[in-house]
C-alpha cells in the first residue's frame, strides 16, 4: 500500500511520455499526481501502512514509516508540486514532456528512498535517484557539457552509493536481513563498517566535502531541476539517511565527531564559496552543501528532529531561490551577479526572492531562523567551540544570501518588465513556497515547541540567551558584508585568484589530479599491457605452435619419412651386395668358410 | 521435451540446407519458426517445473542407451538453473534470427548454421551425460566459426580462426579432465548425476587438483577469465551483430555453466579447496575488464571488455557459493542465486548491446566512440534503447543486472568480505564508462556525415523492446526467475530443496 507513494509518480511519468506535450495538459496532469501523492503521502502518515515485496527468501523489499520519515514523505511531492508546476509552465517547449516525465520519477524514486525500511530498497531508490539527476542535468544534452555534467554527478554521487553497498553487505552479513529494525542487532566491525558505508554515501549525495563539487557541475540542468533536487529530493537524501538511521549510527562512537565535523567543515567551506561565487546559481549550489552541513551537524551533535526540521524550512526557502534565479537568469540571459539588478524588471520575483533571503540568512522571525538556531544549540551540546563555529558558518550564509539578493534583485538596474516573464503560473508558485517559509515562522511561536516534541518523538534543544545573541550579531554582520559585497565589489570571485578559491577552493581540480586523471591513466596502461603483454604472449604460443609445425615439416618429415625410405634402401643395398657374394665359383665359398671358421673359432676362444 | 528442443532447430538447419533455392525471406521466416520452437518447449518446461522444497533437481529427464559399455547415454533433464540459462538462450536465438542481418546474399546458409548453433547450443544446457554435453560443446563452436569467418566483416577469418583455435585448446582441456574424470569412476559412467553423486575424485588431491585445472582452464578460456581473454575482442568486432549477441549471451554462458555443472558439482571438495584461488582470478577479471574496457575507443571492443567484468562477477558467486567450509549456507546461496541471474542478465543485457552496436555498423561502417556524437537528434529510439541497456549493464536497480550483482556481492562477503569489497569497484568503473560512451555517441553536435543517420526500425524495435521488457521485469520483480534458481541453488549449496 505505502509503495503507491512512489509508484503513482512513476505511473504518470509513464503516461506524460505517451500524451500530446501541450503544456496545459502537461500540468494538469503533473499537479494533480503531485496533489494526489501528496494526499496519500498524508493518509499513509497518518493511517501507519506498510508494505512488502517479497523477491525470495533473503530478499525481502520493506516500506514503513516513522514519524520523521513521514514527515519526507510529505515533503516531497509539496514542494514538487510548486516546482512541477512553473516546470511544466515556464522550461523551454523542446524536450518539455520528456523533462516533465523525468522529475515525476525522480519525485517517485525518492518517494521509495523515503518509505523504505530496509536497505535494499533503500539503495534502489538512492541509485534511481541519481540516475533521474543524471538524465536531468543533461536534459539539454544538444550542449554536450550538459551530459558531461550529468555524467560527473552520477559518477560522482556513484562513488557515495558503493559506501550504501557496503553498508547493506555488513548489515545482511550481521543479521541474515536488509531490514533497519534488525541493524540494532549488529556489533563489532560489521557495525563500524555500516556506519562508514551509511556516511559516505550521504556525504556524496548531499554534496559535503570533499564530493562537494558535483552539485556545481550539477547546475548545468534546468532551474526547476536545480530547485527540485536541492530542495526535496537528490541532496535531501543523504541528509534524510542520517535523519532515519540516527539511532543505529550513534551507537558508533566516532559516528558523532565524523558527522558534525564532515557538516561543519562543509558548512565554513561552502559559506565562503557561496560568498566568492558570481554565478547566481552556484552561489545558491554552494549554500545548499553549507546548509546540509548543517543538518549533518545537528546529526551528529544527537538531534535529528533538527536536522529534519532544517531539512524542511531549506526546502521551502531554497527551492524559492532557485525558483527565483531562473526568472532573473532568463531576464539577464545568464547567471552571472556582477553587473545587473533586476528589481525592478522583476518585481515579483524579487519580492518572493526576499523572503527566502531572509530566511536562509536566518533573520527571524522566519522558519529558517528558528531552525538554524536550532542547530546553533544543538551543537552548542556537543562543543560550544562547535556552536560558536556553527554561528560563524551562519553569519557567512546571511553574508552571501545578502550578496545574492541584491546583485540580483537589488534596485538600480534595468526597468522595464517585462511581460512575458510575469506570467501567473511562475508567480503563483513563487508566491506558495514564499508563503511555505512564512507560515514556518510559526516555528518561533511560543506553544510549537510543546506541539512539536512530543509529535516528532524527540527533544528540540533550548535556545541559550549568548548563543542567540552572538547568532543574531553574526546575522547582522553577515546581511551589512553581503551588500557591501554586491555594491563595491559586485565582480568578487569572477577574476583571479578568489575565482578559484569560487570553485570550491580548487577541490575540482584537485580530484581531476588525484582521482580523475590516475584512473584514466591506470585504464591506458592496463589495456596497453592486454593488447601488448597478455595477447603477445597468446600470439607468440601460436607462433611458436606454427614454428614447430614448420620445423616439423623439415626435420619430422624428413625422419619419418626417411626412415621407412632409408630402411628400404639400406635393404636394397644388403641385397645387392649379397648378391655379389654369390658367384657360383666353389673356390670363393671354400675361403668365405674358412673365414667365418676362423672367426667363429676365434669367437669362441674369447668367448671362454 | 528436451531432445525436441535440440532436435528442431538441427532438423530445420537441415531443411534448409537441402532446400533448392528457397528466397531470403522464405529462409527467414522457417529459421525463425523452428527456431521458436525450442523457447516455447522450454517455456513449457519451466511452466511444469516443480520448484517445491523436496523435488529433485533434474526434472524432465529422458534416458536412452546408447554405447552401454562404456556408460554413454542419451540422457536429458534439466534443473533451475540450466532451465533459467537455457530460456533466455532460447530467447536470443529467436531475437537474433529475427534481427534484420546482412545475409551476402547467402541466406539459407546463415539461416541455417544459426539454427545449427541454437540447437547444439541448448544441448549444452539440457544434457545430463557428459559425453553429450562436450560434443555440444565443441560443435558450437564449429557453428560460430563459420557465422563469424563467413558473414563477419574487417579481418573476420583471422578472427574467426583465432576464436576457434583458442577456445579448441580449452576444449582439448577440458576433454582431458572429463576423461581424468570419468576413468575413476566404477562401472565407467558419464551420466552427471551419477557422477554428481559418486563424487569419484575424493580424496585423490593431486589427480583431483590436476583435473579441476583442467575444468578451471578449459571453462575459464570459454567465460572468458583474465588473462585467458584475448580472444574475445577481436572474435567480436568482426562478428555479425547477432552472432556477437548470441557469442556473448550463449556461448559465454557455457563457461560459467559449465563451472556449474561439472567441477562444482562433481568435485565439489576439490572446488571448495580452490574455491579462495578462482575468487581472486575473478575479481581480477571484474577490475582488469572494467578498466581495459574504459580504455576502448571502439564501441564494440569496448562492450566485449565489459563482458569480461560481468562473467567475472559471475565467477565469483560460483566461487563464493562453492566454498564450503567458509561463509553460511544463506549467503552461499545468494551468492549462486546471483551469479545464475548475472548470466540471464548478462545474456539480455550484452546481447542487446551488440544487436546494437551491429545497427551501428550497418547503418555506418563504424565503431569509433569518436567518429560519433549528437545521434540522439536522428535517432531518438536508438538513443532511448541503448541508455536502457547501458543503465541496465552498469547495474542500475530497477533493472536485471542489479538483482544480480547485489546477490553475488552480498552472498560473496558472507563468505571472502575482502573480495566483495575489492570487486564493488567493478560497478563504478562501468558507470563511467558507460556514461562515457553514451555521451560520445548520442549528446553534443552531429557531425555532419551522420545527418542521414536512419533511427532504429520496426523489427529493431521489437526485439530491442522484448528485451528490455525483461531486464525490466526481472529488475522489479524477480521473484518468479528466483523461485526457479532457487530451487537449484539451494540443493547445490547443501540447504533444503
Amino acid at each position: 500500500m505505502l509503495w503507491s507513494l512512489a509508484v503513482l509518480p512513476a505511473l504518470a511519468a509513464l503516461l506524460v511520455c505517451t500524451l500530446p506535450k501541450r503544456r496545459g495538459a502537461l500540468a494538469a496532469l503533473t499537479c494533480g499526481t503531485l496533489a494526489l501523492t501528496l494526499m496519500l503521502a498524508l493518509w499513509a502518515a497518518a493511517g501507519g501502512w506498510t508494505g512488502t515485496l517479497s523477491w525470495n527468501a533473503a530478499l525481502q523489499l520493506q516500506a514503513g514509516l516513522t514519524r520523521l520519515s513521514a514527515v519526507v514523505a510529505v515533503l516531497v511531492p509539496a514542494v514538487a508540486l510548486p516546482v512541477l508546476g512553473y516546470a511544466a509552465a515556464h522550461e523551454d517547449s523542446r524536450g518539455l514532456g520528456r523533462l516533465i516525465a523525468l522529475l515525476l520519477a525522480f519525485v517517485g524514486a525518492m518517494e521509495l528512498l523515503v518509505v523504505a525500511a530496509d536497505l535494499l530498497t533503500l539503495l534502489i531508490g538512492w541509485e534511481l535517484v541519481g540516475a533521474c539527476s543524471w538524465a536531468l542535468i543533461g536534459h539539454r544534452w544538444r550542449d554536450a557539457d550538459n551530459p558531461r555534467a550529468g555524467q560527473y554527478a552520477f559518477v560522482m554521487t556513484r562513488c557515495g552509493d558503493l559506501g550504501l553497498f557496503l553498508a547493506a553487505m555488513a548489515a545482511f552479513a550481521g543479521t541474515g536481513t536488509f531490514t533497519y529494525a534488525g541493524l540494532a542487532q549488529l556489533d563489532g566491525a560489521l557495525l563500524h563498517l555500516l556506519v562508514f558505508g551509511v556516511l559516505l554515501s550521504a556525504a556524496a549525495k548531499s554534496g559535503q566535502l570533499p564530493f562537494a563539487p558535483w552539485l556545481f557541475r550539477a547546475m548545468a540542468g534546468p532551474t526547476s531541476v536545480s530547485a527540485l533536487l536541492h530542495a526535496a529530493t537528490m541532496v535531501a537524501a543523504g541528509a534524510y539517511l542520517l535523519i532515519r538511521l540516527q539511532p543505529v549510527l550513534d551507537r558508533v562512537a566516532w559516528f558523532a565527531p565524523a558527522a558534525a565535523g564532515l557538516g561543519l567543515a562543509t558548512a565554513l567551506a561552502g559559506g565562503l564559496v557561496a560568498l566568492l561565487q558570481p554565478h547566481a546559481k552556484k552561489l545558491l549550489a554552494a549554500s545548499t552543501s553549507a546548509h546540509y552541513g548543517f543538518m549533518f551537524v545537528a546529526v551528529g551533535a544527537g538531534y535529528p528532529a533538527v536536522a529534519l526540521l532544517h531539512l524542511v524550512t531549506h526546502a521551502a526557502f531554497k527551492a524559492l531561490m532557485f525558483l527565483a534565479a531562473g526568472l532573473y537568469g532568463e531576464r539577464a540571459g545568464d547567471f552571472d551577479l556582477t553587473h545587473r539588478r533586476l528589481g525592478r524588471a522583476l518585481p515579483y520575483a524579487a519580492a518572493s526572492s526576499a523572503i527566502g533571503t531572509l530566511a536562509l540568512a536566518g533573520v527571524p522571525p522566519l522558519g529558517g531562523a528558528w531552525t538554524k538556531e536550532a542547530v546553533v544549540t544543538a551543537a552548542g551540546h556537543m562543543s560550544p567551540w562547535l556552536a560558536g563555529a556553527v554561528i560563524l558558518a551562519g553569519g557567512l550564509s546571511a553574508a552571501y544570501a545578502a550578496r545574492f539578493q541584491y546583485a540580483a534583485f537589488g534596485p538600480g538596474g534595468e526597468q522595464k518588465i517585462d511581460a512575458r516573464l510575469a506570467h501567473k503560473p511562475e508567480t503563483i508558485a513563487l508566491a506558495a513556497l514564499a508563503l511555505a517559509s512564512l507560515i514556518l515562522g510559526m516555528l518561533w511561536l511560543p506553544g510549537a515547541r510543546g506541539v512539536l516534541e512530543p509529535w516528532l518523538g524527540g527533544a528540540l534543544p533550548a535556545f541559550k540567551r549568548w548563543e542567540t545573541i552572538a547568532s543574531l550579531l553574526a546575522i547582522a554582520a553577515g546581511l551589512y558584508a553581503g551588500v557591501v559585497v554586491a555594491r563595491r565589489y559586485a565582480d568578487l570571485g569572477a577574476a583571479g585568484v578568489l575565482a578559484g578559491c569560487a570553485d570550491w577552493l580548487g577541490l575540482p581540480a584537485l580530484i581531476e589530479r588525484i582521482a580523475i586523471r590516475p584512473i584514466q591513466a591506470l585504464a591506458l596502461h592496463v589495456a596497453w599491457l592486454d593488447d601488448h603483454v597478455i595477447d603477445a604472449a597468446v600470439q607468440r604460443v601460436a607462433a611458436l605452435g606454427l614454428a614447430l609445425a614448420r620445423a616439423g615439416q623439415h626435420f619430422v618429415e624428413t625422419l619419418a619419412d626417411g626412415l621407412p625410405e632409408g630402411s628400404a634402401r639400406w635393404v636394397a643395398l644388403g641385397g645387392e651386395d649379397t648378391r655379389r657374394l654369390q658367384t657360383g665359383l666353389s673356390h670363393h665359398y671354400y675361403a668365405m668358410i674358412a673365414v667365418g671358421a676362423a672367426l667363429l673359432a676365434v669367437y669362441l676362444i674369447l668367448g671362454s | 521435451m528436451l531432445t525436441a528442443t535440440i532436435l528442431v532447430p538441427l532438423l530445420g538447419a537441415l531443411a534448409l540446407a537441402f532446400w533448392p533455392n528457397p528466397g531470403e525471406r522464405t529462409c527467414r521466416s522457417l529459421a525463425a519458426a523452428a527456431g521458436t520452437v525450442p523457447l516455447i518447449l522450454l517455456l513449457a518446461v519451466w511452466l511444469g517445473f516443480d520448484t517445491a522444497a523436496g523435488a529433485p533437481q533434474f526434472q524432465w529427464v529422458e534416458n536412452a542407451p546408447w554405447i552401454p559399455s562404456l556408460g554413454i547415454g542419451w540422457r536429458m533433464g534439466i534443473d533451475g538453473i540450466a532451465l533459467a540459462v537455457a530460456t533466455m538462450s532460447a530467447l536470443l536465438f529467436v531475437v537474433a534470427i529475427a534481427w534484420p542481418a546482412d545475409t551476402q546474399g547467402r541466406a539459407r546458409s546463415y539461416y541455417a548454421w544459426f539454427l545449427f548453433l541454437e540447437g547444439v547450443s541448448l544441448g549444452v544446457f539440457v544434457t545430463l551425460d557428459l559425453l553429450l554435453f562436450y560434443v555440444f560443446f565443441d560443435l558450437s563452436l564449429v557453428g560460430l566459426f563459420f557465422l563469424i569467418g563467413r558473414w563477419g566483416h574487417g579481418d573476420a577469418r583471422r578472427a574467426a580462426f583465432k576464436f576457434f583455435v583458442y577456445t579448441f585448446a580449452g576444449s582439448l582441456a577440458i576433454l582431458l579432465a572429463i576423461i581424468s574424470l570419468v576413468l575413476a569412476t566404477d562401472p565407467l559412467t558419464f551420466d552427471m548425476r551419477e557422477l554428481i553423486a559418486r563424487q569419484p575424485l575424493a580424496g585423490m588431491d593431486v589427480r583431483a587438483a590436476l583435473v579441476l585445472l583442467g575444468f578451471v582452464v578449459g571453462f575459464g578460456i570459454k567465460t572468458p577469465l583474465v588473462p585467458l581473454h584475448t580472444w574475445l575482442p577481436p572474435a567480436h568486432v568482426d562478428a555479425p551483430g547477432p552472432a556477437s549477441a548470441i557469442l556473448a549471451g550463449v556461448l559465454l554462458k557455457m563457461g560459467t555453466y559449465g563451472l556449474i555443472r561439472i567441477p562444482y558439482s562433481m568435485m565439489s571438495a576439490t572446488f571448495s579447496r580452490y574455491a579462495l584461488a578462482l575468487g581472486v582470478l575473478a575479481v581480477v577479471s571484474i577490475l582488469w575488464g572494467a578498466l581495459v574496457a574504459m580504455a576502448q575507443r571502439d564501441l564494440k571492443r569496448r562492450i566485449a571488455y565489459t563482458s569480461v567484468n560481468h562473467m567475472g562477477y559471475t565467477v565469483l558467486g560460483i566461487a563464493a557459493a562453492g566454498a564450503l567450509l567458509a561463509g553460511d549456507q544463506t549467503a552461499r546461496q545468494l551468492a549462486l542465486t546471483g551469479a545464475t541471474v548475472e548470466m540471464v542478465a548478462h545474456g539480455l543485457i550484452t546481447g542487446s548491446l551488440f544487436l546494437i552496436s551491429g545497427a551501428f555498423w550497418q547503418r555506418a561502417r563504424e565503431y569509433d566512440l569518436q567518429a560519433y556524437g549528437g545521434l540522439a537528434r536522428v535517432a531518438p529510439r536508438l538513443t532511448g534503447l541503448t541508455i536502457l541497456a547501458s543503465f541496465a549493464s552498469l547495474g542500475l536497480p530497477g533493472l536485471a543486472g542489479f538483482v544480480a550483482e547485489l546477490q553475488i556481492f552480498v552472498g560473496t562477503f558472507g563468505v571472502y568480505p575482502w573480495l566483495a569489497a575489492i570487486g564493488l569497484l567493478g560497478i563504478l568503473i562501468t558507470a563511467a564508462l558507460f556514461l562515457q560512451m553514451l555521451q560520445q555517441l548520442f549528446f553534443g553536435d552531429l557531425p555532419r556525415r551522420w545527418a542521414d543517420f536512419s533511427d532504429l526500425g520496426r523489427v529493431e524495435v521489437g526485439a530491442l523492446t522484448v528485451m528490455g521488457l525483461l531486464i525490466v521485469a526481472i529488475g522489479i520483480y524477480p521473484a518468479w526467475l528466483l523461485t526457479l534458481i532457487d530451487h537449484a541453488s539451494a540443493l547445490l549449496t547443501g540447504g533444503g530443496g
